[in-house]
């Protein structure tokens, strides 16, 4: 199917949120994209860059704070109703029934009576959940329930239908099997089903599914690259075409995850990623045991069981202290990353706390703290990382230096009185044992 | 065996932290204290016989009709009024910020202190007939049942997933079916749940509500409440009996026509899924399981489904000047709702609004308090801070038996599944029925009523902390008895290191609405006439109550004033820090 007239399109949109503790961030920022007649389009890149907001936003579920959002070239006025959506927590109301459910948006549409439960029918027909009717969600399984998110979507004979992460919260063999099914749908005139949307977090459903793929970056949300991707429907996994397109993905992806540092500003302060202590050092083990010391991001994510947006945050954690380099896509152990998995856990906590003394962000508190005598308020340190970084929730950046800081005895934290102190050096371990 | 499902814990008033709002809330409440105060010394009613009650027991089933149909009139009335409170809290941040800190003090003043007020200006209204009198009785039943509804609503709401939201959105709903079929369903447990403890709020001063005297005045309604202030007053042993009595079979039957289905009915609208199908023994109702199997429900339903249409038809010739109408009206509040210079000058109007009311409020509060000398003020404050001794000793009375009572039904599933609902019951009846009878009690013992007061007051609060301790410790994951188990821990460890701390976040909401009940029951525990003698200790509640028995209003308004500042005072500075502390060192969530 050759991609259409345009349907859909935003231009220079931008959207902020207010978050409860007042800051505000922005999650898109000057977004212009649009969706043509026929196509498939897929929006991914790492969490909070702000590719569910834009899907929102295609329904007229939001307005954006700046720019448009137009449909067949007219602006949108709330909902649309040419679209309907899939919700990755599905979004059943428990009191329904499978039939009550899928009927939902059939109403509003003017359809009632015979028309109604003919378009019910049809829809739980072609999702294949007949004999369901009268469950409740609570009785479904995971991937039945996301049937009956289709088959609502469906019921309405939408043009569109966005979908937000629709088979992630599914187990893998039951995505794979309903993934499947929404190309089928899709491919098939009679549905009425023409375009779609789809945010995932999976690089083979963006290869699976789309014919353009668009990756977006974040802080603040905005669009990196779009591919488009030729291999003709229907689409099988591990042939070579397929592989090189995720390939090609993955590569555009690391690109936008970890970007090469700048060398023009060395101190530039950079946030410390939002990973744990043993994050990290689980990456360092389980680069010891491979050859060379050295892996894919997207192996490696796939070895340890995490999806490649937390894989990436964790190398940039582990190259921030140089424990690893990323040349390209490779994550490479470091001698020092070495070293400091010989060392037993004393020896490996002075050696971080050398690290992180050197490290532009915790470097900057530690003088804070010098300055002020060994211990500053939370909220002073609060607002100063949020001056720094204004799109950073603030609050788990600090939970994140706190963690580090306490780890590497070097930071201490009273929660009580809500201070964060430099630690106090402990004479050794001797005074314990003499105990 | 699997644990019970208990109530959500009470939310409980005045965790929040003290703004300008509240400042602004105080005064409007003072000024309406005042203006109702003022209104009712204006009134001068004409001469009425007050109703004869009748304390032949065959009167009483009658009278206990009347009563229950002015509690569930005001439970009726208290839902809808917590639909539209919740609701418009949750939906707009303007109102929200007004709102909540009004519900707050609400929840938290003694609403006993309006009724003179409200007594007259309603009878003023009504002179002729006892309907003012009726709707001043239901009107504080209703101030008793309300605001817990609006809280629990309005947390339902904010808690609300968005994604649901969306899916009603995306499905092209209207608000109005949005409200009806996500939102009201989802708050449904909640609202059930609350309603339970609301009703039973609502009977604690039904026997003043129904017979109270104002000056020379005597107020009278029928119903069990009058009838055992009667009884009471003729020393009528008996009679005071039945009403107990009678007022136990109605909280009986209403438990068991009206709250365990409606509780059975309810699990059907759980939003999490998983809690619903290991959540222990699904409850169970005969009379539900009756009305599932009786034909006669359906066939209502199908009656009620034909005369739909049949209205539908009927209001056909009607629809087009609706249709025509109805988006202009949608519209304009859209309008001043989304217009950013509709919206400042809205904004603009509601603050002046509320300051031009705060300030009269203020003013008609002067008016009244000016009366009161220096030696007055005195002797508020003296009778405060006595009255304030008695509410502490309260709630250490009711501490002190409740959390180990509380702590051993919460840690084993097969007790609590006994107790609970003869402690439901019991909990719903009325205290201020029992207090004559404890006095006598007393007295007999050689105890005043000084002191008698002080179990009076343990009578209004100590469900509270009962309730709340048992829901903590049942809610304690089972894992970490386990590790207690495993560990072998000694029983006194046990109970230090793991059911006290887990059960201290709660005992200190328990404590804030145990604090206010006992404030609450203090109007009627210092002051008490019963067999023709009056009996007093000196104390706010029993000032407040002189007060009413001798029309003087100044002193009224300034010991209610008082009374509202000392609870407001107390639970934003010392209970709001205390919960505060409680959540972050001893909360579950990690």
């Amino acid at each position: 199917m050759t991609p259409g007239p345009v349907l859909l399109e935003a231009r220079h949109a931008t959207q902020r949120f207010r978050l409860p503790n007042g800051q505000v961030l922005e999650a898109l920022r000057d977004v212009s994209l649009s969706v043509c007649e026929h196509e498939v389009v897929a929006l991914v890149g790492p969490s909070g860059c702000g590719k569910s907001t834009l899907l929102r936003l295609f329904a007229g579920l939001a307005r954006p704070a700046e720019g448009t959002v137009e449909y067949r070239g007219r602006p949108l006025d709330g909902v649309l109703g040419a679209a309907a959506m899939v919700f990755q927590s599905f979004a059943l109301l428990p009191w329904f029934t499978v039939t009550e459910n899928v009927a939902m948006g059939l109403e509003a549409r003017g359809v009632g009576g015979a028309a109604r439960r003919d378009a019910v029918a049809r829809a739980i027909n072609l999702v294949g959940l007949d004999g369901f009717e009268q469950a409740y969600p609570k009785e479904l399984s995971g991937g039945m329930k996301q049937r009956v998110g289709f088959a609502r979507a469906l019921a309405v004979a939408p043009e569109i239908l966005l979908m937000d992460e629709p088979f992630g919260s599914l187990d893998p063999l039951t995505a794979e099997n309903l993934r499947s099914q929404v190309v089928d749908l899709w491919r098939d005139q009679s549905t009425g089903v023409n375009t779609l949307v789809v945010v995932t977090h999976s690089v083979e459903e963006a290869v699976f599914l789309a014919g353009r793929i668009v990756v977006f970056g974040s802080h603040p949300g905005h669009v990196r690259e779009v591919l488009v991707n030729p291999i003709p429907y229907p689409r099988q996994e591990r042939t070579p075409e397929f592989e090189a397109m995720v390939d090609r993905l993955h590569a555009v992806l690391t690109a936008t995850l970890l970007p090469e540092p700048a060398p023009a500003a060395p101190q530039r302060l950079i946030p410390f990623p939002r990973v744990h202590v043993s994050e990290v050092t689980g990456l360092l083990d389980h680069l010891l045991t491979r050859p060379d010391g050295k892996g894919h991001v997207f192996e490696l994510a796939e070895d340890l069981g995490v999806d490649y947006d937390r894989m990436t945050a964790v190398v940039r954690g582990a190259e921030q202290l140089g424990w690893v380099t990323t040349p390209g896509e490779i994550v490479q152990l470091t001698l020092a990353g070495r070293e400091v998995m010989a060392m037993d856990d004393s020896a490996r906590k002075d050696a971080l706390r050398a690290r992180l003394k050197k490290h532009p962000l915790f470097g900057r508190i530690i003088a804070m703290l010098t300055e002020s005598e060994g211990a500053v308020e939370d909220e002073e340190v609060l607002a100063d990382i949020t001056i720094y970084f204004p799109f950073i929730p603030a609050d788990s950046l600090f939970q994140t230096i706190v963690e580090w800081g306490r780890y590497a005895e070097l930071l201490d934290h009273d929660a009580a009185a809500g201070r964060l102190m430099l630690a106090e050096p402990v004479e050794g371990t001797s005074d314990i044992r003499a105990d | 065996m699997k644990p019970l499902r208990f109530p959500p814990v009470l939310t409980a008033p005045g965790i929040r932290r003290l703004g300008l709002a509240d400042v602004a809330i105080l005064c409007l409440v003072g000024g309406a204290i005042a203006a109702l105060i003022a209104f009712a010394r204006e009134f001068e009613a004409p001469f009425r016989q007050a109703v004869q009650i009748d304390v032949r027991p065959t009167a009483l089933p009658r009278y206990t009709l009347y009563s229950l149909a002015r509690g569930v009139i005001a439970l009726v009335i208290s839902y809808l009024f917590a639909l539209g409170y919740g609701w418009a809290a949750a939906k707009s941040r303007a109102a929200e910020r007004v709102l909540l800190p009004m519900l707050d003090i609400l929840q938290s003043i003694p609403v006993l202190g309006f009724l003179p007020g409200l007594v007259l200006g309603l009878m003023s209204l009504f002179p002729t007939r006892n309907i003012g009198l009726e709707l001043a009785a239901i009107l504080m039943i209703f101030t008793a049942q309300a605001w817990n509804l609006a809280f629990s609503f309005y947390n339902s709401l904010k808690t609300l997933p968005d994604s649901l939201r969306d899916a009603c959105k995306v499905a092209g709903w209207r608000a109005s079916r949005t409200f009806w079929q996500l939102e009201v369903p989802a708050a449904a447990q909640g609202l059930v749940w609350n309603g339970m403890l609301s009703m039973a709020g609502g009977w604690f001063f039904l026997m003043v509500n129904e017979a109270f005297r104002l000056g020379d005045r005597d107020f009278r309604l029928p119903g069990v409440g009058s009838y055992m202030s009667v009884a009471l007053d003729q020393g009528n042993v008996p009679a005071m009996a039945l009403a107990i009595l009678a007022m136990v079979t109605m909280i009986v039957c209403v438990d068991q026509l009206l709250w365990r289905p409606l509780v059975v009915w309810v699990e059907k609208f759980r939003l999490d899924e998983t809690a619903g199908g290991e959540g222990g023994a699904p409850a169970t109702s005969w009379v539900l399981e009756f009305l599932r199997h009786a034909r006669l429900p359906r066939r209502a339903a199908q009656l009620r489904r034909r005369a739909y249409r049949t209205a539908r038809r009927a209001a056909r010739p009607f629809e087009r000047p609706l249709a025509v109408a109805g988006p202009v009206i949608l519209r304009a509040p859209r309008f001043a709702f989304e217009h950013r210079v509709a919206r400042l000058i809205g904004a603009a109007l509601l603050g002046a609004g509320v300051a031009v009311a705060a300030l009269a409020g203020v003013w008609q509060l002067w008016l009244l308090l000016r009366h009161l000398g220096v030696r007055e003020w005195g002797t508020l404050v003296g009778s405060a801070a006595l009255t304030f001794t008695r509410v502490m000793g309260a709630v250490l009375v009711s501490t002190a038996w409740a959390l180990p009572a509380g702590v051993v039904i919460g840690r084993s599933p097969r007790l609590a599944r006994l107790l609970q609902p003869a402690i439901q019951v019991v909990a719903s009846f009325p205290a201020p029925m029992l207090f004559p009878l404890v006095v006598l009690l007393f007295e007999r013992a050689g105890v005043g009523l000084g002191l008698g007061a002080v179990a009076l007051m343990v009578l209004a609060g100590q469900w509270y902390i009962l309730f709340n301790v048992i829901s903590a410790v049942a809610a304690i994951p089972e894992q970490l008895k386990d590790a207690a188990n495993a560990f072998q821990l000694p029983r006194l460890a046990r109970w230090r290191s793991l059911y006290l701390p887990a059960a201290f976040p709660a005992l200190v909401t328990g404590w804030v609405t145990a604090a206010g009940g006992a404030w609450n029951g203090s109007i009627v525990a210092e002051y008490m006439e019963a067999g023709g003698t009056l009996r007093t200790t000196p104390g706010l509640g029993s000032l407040i109550s002189d007060a009413t028995a001798h029309a003087n209003f100044p002193l009224l308004a300034g010991g209610i004033v008082l009374m509202s500042l000392m609870v407001v005072g107390w639970n934003r500075f010392v209970w709001r820090a205390l919960a505060g502390w409680a959540q972050t060192r001893f909360g579950m969530a990690q």
